[in-house]
């Protein structure tokens, strides 16, 4: 009777009536800052914006390292080499009904839309987390920018010279150059399209009321608990998005029988339910216990899942249904030199064999077993794996990597610090956060074995942003995962008008370096622009900026119920193509 | 007693504008404007940032405005982290972590004075010695395991033998319809480690009590051990426990950052700890000015108290 009374006061989460469609989803951290895109700018932002607006261009599900057209009706054209781009778009699609329009009843996507979309990314008033997405590439854009913002009223109405309206539905955007990397940027969440009434309707609340064109929509802004939940429903009147077509799977995702749904109408979902974890173990059981689709296997819990040698998912999971997959991301961890510094940054050769020996010293693959499971890639370069530049064995010969005490010791004289004698402590500045603090100590004793000593300043981020935008760090930890995937966007890296508090933290300068990247802005893919990656690459290699690289490996869980699933993390807006077999719900 | 009250508060005006001096000068000790860009930011977008921020004017008229929130009680500055008012934020907490806490309180305070009377009453026996033992076994063990035991052996591992969820693995609904199933599991872990060190200290006091002239001429009378317990000990330990419960009063509000943590139950421990990691000074303001004065208040109305148990206190 106890056990009655009991199981009457348990409450069963999200009861779905029989008809529905619902999915539960995990967002790992305390989820979304806003749902406004161009305030956005983590991949938790991103997870959640994407379900709600959508982007001109989107990554390929079954391939995501490859663009499609989302809200255009085909990929844009180019008559010019890529200095003007035209785009027609899709007609019909609607935004969301609202009450911001006029009725409640959503209106149709136009180029205006797309216009002012574009000009939110550089108005102050949103924050301007996002204006290096667009720097440098509209014709007088940054005019446009610089003058809006110096006046009291920023004129969403003001022409940009690189905006040409054809019509409702075709418009062309020319640049100041050809910029490979704009069509990449227009598929970036933060460039989605968003309508005008809504913004100046909801004003600052607008970033709790998304209002897109997206598969999912909010029906009320208490939709989202802020670090705890958000929950979105199926827009009845999504546009024309099918799940892919059959020949655009592989073979292994074939076997894992991700074409069955291929040309069918998206989303299959009526509705998400996400829940943000910001502690590991709640979601390792909530997943455990079959109420969420998918997880992200935390590092404490891999070896439960997975045998470490082989990385071969466990026969208990296996028998349970479970399905595993694992993404290389596009990671480049790497521990910075400051090239400003008097004692470990300058170019003369006694300087470079100073960082080379702490390069030597420093022994990666020791690092990955203790504190990755052995599951990240250990590269030379900034060119994380799998883009063009990228060295193939992921070895580049003769790039100083550790550990050869020999080497190191050899070297660190040449610098003029026998044995380490006379180099005064360096300063390490890192995150506290996470296992930083453990990683920075194996450092310092891998490093001492060469007498080098690490001062390690271990800091809140913040701390560690200001210091390295003020070039007062010698040396620093730093991690860098690429906005799209081109190696451009990590050699932008030691590009010196980067330098800090631009994204060149190291404040590299090499003017042939700087001459290069500025080639390679404007080309596509080809054997000649990798050639000029790999030249790049090889450049920073030589004077050693960084001791690096790492990426990691990243391993998902699928539960038998959640189908369709193929995680990515190159883009969020796969959820529309998940469904659920509610047969093999536990 | 009201010009008591009134003059206490007044006393305590100059210390509660310290504390809030304080922690905002701490805060500023780092600059938090840098957690906040986007990449590749220029001197200018920064300097803007810093505008957008408040932090361009100066800390004391930074100090003077927050204040003037305070004397009107409104917290609407917006939270940098989430762009929401502090003050939506506030409320939106407080009633999760009121959940929690308000259970947890008095289950805790009657099941710790009731085994600090029975210990104290049966000093030195086996009853007392299993109670002391497990008292201190409790409070041995870090807060963190019972969470974590907690949460896998009474909600996942119980679920799997049950067949059904009684427990919440985590996540949390408003309604008391839902409290059992979300909130029970968490309000258990809290009382269980609590328990310890409210028993231990309650009967240290009992035994004080217990060895004193009117408990021997009771028991020389006859009285019964139960009403020496519940009534004459009981009713003589009250400002000792008043002073205990009043002093935790404050943190019903505050709540506990790793239940919230572990338990995904969003109140203000939870808010809390998010606004300290993502330096969201508006937050960690309102909050600290928010503790500060429910500390203040419930001191005050703890000698409240004691006039109202104890007829030799007066208040003047």
């Amino acid at each position: 009777m106890i056990l009655a009374a009991l199981t009457s006061l348990a409450f069963v989460p999200s009861q779905a009536s029989a008809e529905e469609t619902v999915l539960q989803l995990p967002i790992r951290t305390d989820g979304p800052k806003s749902l406004d895109p161009v305030q956005g700018s983590t991949t938790y932002d991103n997870m959640a914006c994407v379900q709600m607006y959508e982007t001109l261009l989107v990554n390929q599900y079954a391939d995501p390292f490859k663009i499609e057209p989302l809200l255009l009706a085909e990929m844009p054209t180019t008559q010019d080499e890529g200095k003007t781009w035209r785009f027609r778009l899709k007609p019909g699609v609607k935004f969301h009904d609202n009450p911001c329009f006029e009725g409640g009843v959503g209106r149709n996507v136009t180029t205006d839309d797309v216009f002012y979309s574009i000009k939110r990314v550089v108005d102050k008033n949103n924050g301007l987390k996002n204006v290096w997405l667009l720097e440098n590439t509209i014709l007088g854009f940054d005019e446009y920018a610089e003058k809006q913002n110096a006046s009291e009223r920023f004129d969403y109405d003001a022409p940009v010279a690189g905006f040409r309206k054809i019509n409702g539905l075709e418009f062309e955007i020319e640049l100041t150059k050809p910029v490979y990397r704009f069509l990449y940027i227009l598929s970036m969440f933060q460039t989605s399209i968003v309508p005008r009434e809504a913004v100046e309707y909801y004003g600052k609340d607008f970033s709790f009321n998304a209002v897109g064109t997206g598969p999912f929509m909010l029906r009320d802004p208490s939709d989202w608990v802020p670090k705890r939940s958000l929950t979105v429903y199926r827009n009845p009147d999504y546009h024309e998005v099918f799940y892919p077509a059959r020949d655009q799977w592989s073979r292994e995702d074939m076997r894992n029988r991700l074409h069955r749904a291929a040309g069918q109408q998206v989303p299959f979902a009526d509705r998400i339910e996400f829940t943000m974890f910001v502690e590991d173990q709640p979601m390792w059981l909530q997943f455990r216990a079959g109420n969420i689709g998918y997880v992200e296997v935390p590092a404490e819990y891999f070896e439960e899942a997975f045998d470490k040698r082989t990385k071969e998912l466990r026969p208990e999971f296996e028998r349970q249904g479970i399905r595993a997959h694992s993404n290389e991301l596009l990671d480049f961890i790497f521990r910075a030199f400051n090239m400003l510094d008097p004692v470990v940054g300058g170019y003369t050769p006694d300087k470079i064999a100073l960082r080379k020996a702490m390069a030597y010293a420093v022994d990666l693959q020791e690092i990955s077993d203790v504190f990755y499971n052995n599951t990240v890639i250990v590269y030379d370069g900034p060119i994380p794996p799998q883009l063009d530049g990228h060295p193939e064995g992921h070895r580049v010969e003769g790039a100083p990597r550790g550990p050869d005490l020999d080497k190191a010791r050899e070297l660190l004289a040449e610098a003029g610090y026998p044995n380490g004698e006379g180099l005064p402590p360096i300063k390490f500045f890192a995150n506290r956060g996470g296992n930083t603090p453990e990683q920075t100590e194996l450092m310092k004793r891998q490093l001492a074995r060469i007498g080098v000593q690490l001062d390690p300043q271990l800091v809140d981020f913040s701390t560690l942003i200001e210091a390295t935008n003020n070039r007062k760090a010698p040396m620093f930890s730093f991690a860098w995962s690429s906005d799209y995937p081109d190696g451009e966007n990590n050699l932008a890296l030691f590009y010196s008008p980067n330098k800090a508090p631009g994204s060149n933290h190291s404040n590299y300068e090499r003017p042939e370096f700087d001459r290069l990247y500025e080639k390679i802005l404007t080309m596509g893919p080809s054997p000649e622009r990798t050639a000029i990656y790999e030249q790049m690459r090889d450049m920073v290699i030589d004077d050693v900026p960084y001791i690096g690289s790492l990426a990691r490996e990243r391993f998902y869980l699928i539960n038998p119920w959640l189908v369709n699933c193929k995680p990515t993390e190159r883009y969020w807006g796969w959820f529309k193509y998940l469904d659920v077999d509610e047969s093999k719900r536990p | 007693m009201w010009a008591y009250i009134f003059r206490r508060v007044l006393y305590n005006i100059p210390v509660y504008l310290g504390i809030v001096l304080l922690v905002m000068a701490l805060l500023r000790v780092n600059d938090p404007v840098y957690a906040y860009l986007g990449k590749n930011p220029t001197e200018e977008q920064i300097a803007q940032l810093r505008t957008d921020m408040g932090l361009d004017a100066p800390f004391l008229v930074q100090y003077v405005d927050f204040l003037g929130d305070i004397v009107t009680l409104s917290f609407d500055d917006r939270s940098w982290d989430q762009k929401r008012p502090v003050q939506d934020m506030i409320f939106d907490a407080i009633p999760p972590t009121m959940a929690i806490t308000i259970p947890q309180l008095v289950i805790t305070a009657l099941l710790s004075i009731a085994a600090g009377l029975i210990s104290a009453f049966y000093r030195g026996r086996w009853l007392d010695r299993g109670l002391v033992f497990a008292m201190v076994l409790g409070m041995s063990v870090s807060y963190l395991v019972y969470i974590i035991l907690g949460q896998f052996f009474g909600a996942f591992w119980l679920s799997e033998k049950l067949g059904f969820e009684l427990f919440a693995i985590e996540g949390y609904q408003a309604g008391v319809t839902n409290w059992f199933h979300y909130c029970a599991l968490p309000v258990a872990i809290g009382v269980i480690v609590a328990m310890g060190y409210d028993t231990r200290f309650y009967r240290a006091v009992m035994v004080e009590e217990s060895g004193k002239d009117y408990i021997t001429t009771a028991v020389s009378k006859g009285v019964g051990k139960r009403r020496i317990m519940f009534v004459h000990m009981l009713k003589n330990a009250m400002i000792p426990i008043i002073t205990r419960i009043m002093i935790t009063l404050p943190f019903i509000i505050t709540g506990s950052i790793l239940l919230e943590m572990y338990f995904g139950i969003p109140g203000m421990g939870r808010t809390l700890i998010n606004a300290v990691n993502s330096n969201d000074f508006p937050v960690i303001q309102a909050f600290a000015a928010l503790f500060a004065a429910f500390f203040i208040v419930s001191l005050i109305l703890t000698d409240v108290c004691y006039a109202l148990v104890d007829p030799r206190v007066r208040l003047s």
